[in-house]
């Protein structure tokens, strides 16, 4: 019987990767056609609700949740997940709490925009603001996803031959096998 | 950007696609199965949204 070995490489920094930047956990784990797919879903999803939204969708403000449930940010919980290309709202959200008088970095990039710009989008763009947040939102909730097959590998071990066994093999190193999960 | 509204629902497209290739991926390791699952799913979505919004208009014209 032979057997296909999915490799889990250090599954704690795939992990992270892979929340980083989406697909980079699996071109570290060398599953490149996944990283790719991962990649170029995920990101296009992203990017295109961006533009869609003119890049004003994307943004943290600080606030009590249970307090203030209206200021709350609750797409951004799930855009954060795309990782890097949404970082930039954090950092943005992050300074304006810590010092509210300070102007934003990057000329405003992804900073919270101001009510009357907010006021504006949902007239002038219509529903390309909702399919905008939708669109950024369903993209960080995908890379959880591809975060927790990084972590943990594929949830069918599946063989392309109905003989053939599948092993998800995580290693700290190369070479050096921790678990091994499936084999028969 | 602006777009007519009747347009925007091709935007959907996309969206299912994405879901069902990101979804299948994490399923399955084999390419086989990652494309067929995908496929699958992308008809099951689009034929359960094409169904309630056909069931919606349907309903919206009788009232």
């Amino acid at each position: 019987m032979s057997q296909a070995t999915v490799l889990l490489r250090r599954p704690y920094r795939a992990a992270f990767l892979a929340w980083l930047v989406p697909g980079l956990g699996h071109f570290y784990q060398g599953r490149t056609g996944k990283g790719w797919l991962y990649a170029i879903c995920i990101l296009s999803l992203y990017l295109t609700g961006f533009l869609l939204g003119e890049g004003k969708i994307v943004y943290w403000r600080w606030v009590n949740p249970l307090n203030n449930p209206e200021k709350f940010c609750l797409y951004y919980l799930g855009q954060f997940f795309v990782g890097l290309p949404a970082l930039p709202a954090l950092i943005q959200g992050t300074i304006h709490y810590l010092a509210p008088d300070q102007n934003p970095l990057f000329w405003g990039f992804m900073a919270e925009p101001p009510q009357n710009v907010l006021n504006g989008l949902q007239p002038r763009l219509s529903k390309l603001v909702e399919i905008g947040t939708i669109y950024t939102t369903v993209a960080g909730l995908l890379n959880i996803l591809a975060i927790y097959d990084a972590f943990e590998g594929p949830a069918y071990l599946d063989a392309e031959n109905p003989g053939d066994a599948t092993a998800i093999v995580s290693a700290l190193s190369a070479g050096e096998a921790v678990k091994a999960r499936g084999s028969t | 950007m602006t777009m007519a509204p009747a347009n925007c629902y091709w935007l959907v497209l996309p969206l299912v696609v994405a879901i069902s290739l990101v979804y299948s991926a994490s399923r399955h390791e084999s390419w086989p199965r990652i494309w067929t699952h995908a496929v699958r799913l992308c008809l099951w979505i689009l034929g359960i949204l094409i169904g309630t919004t056909a069931l919606l208009l349907l309903i919206n014209t009788q009232v």
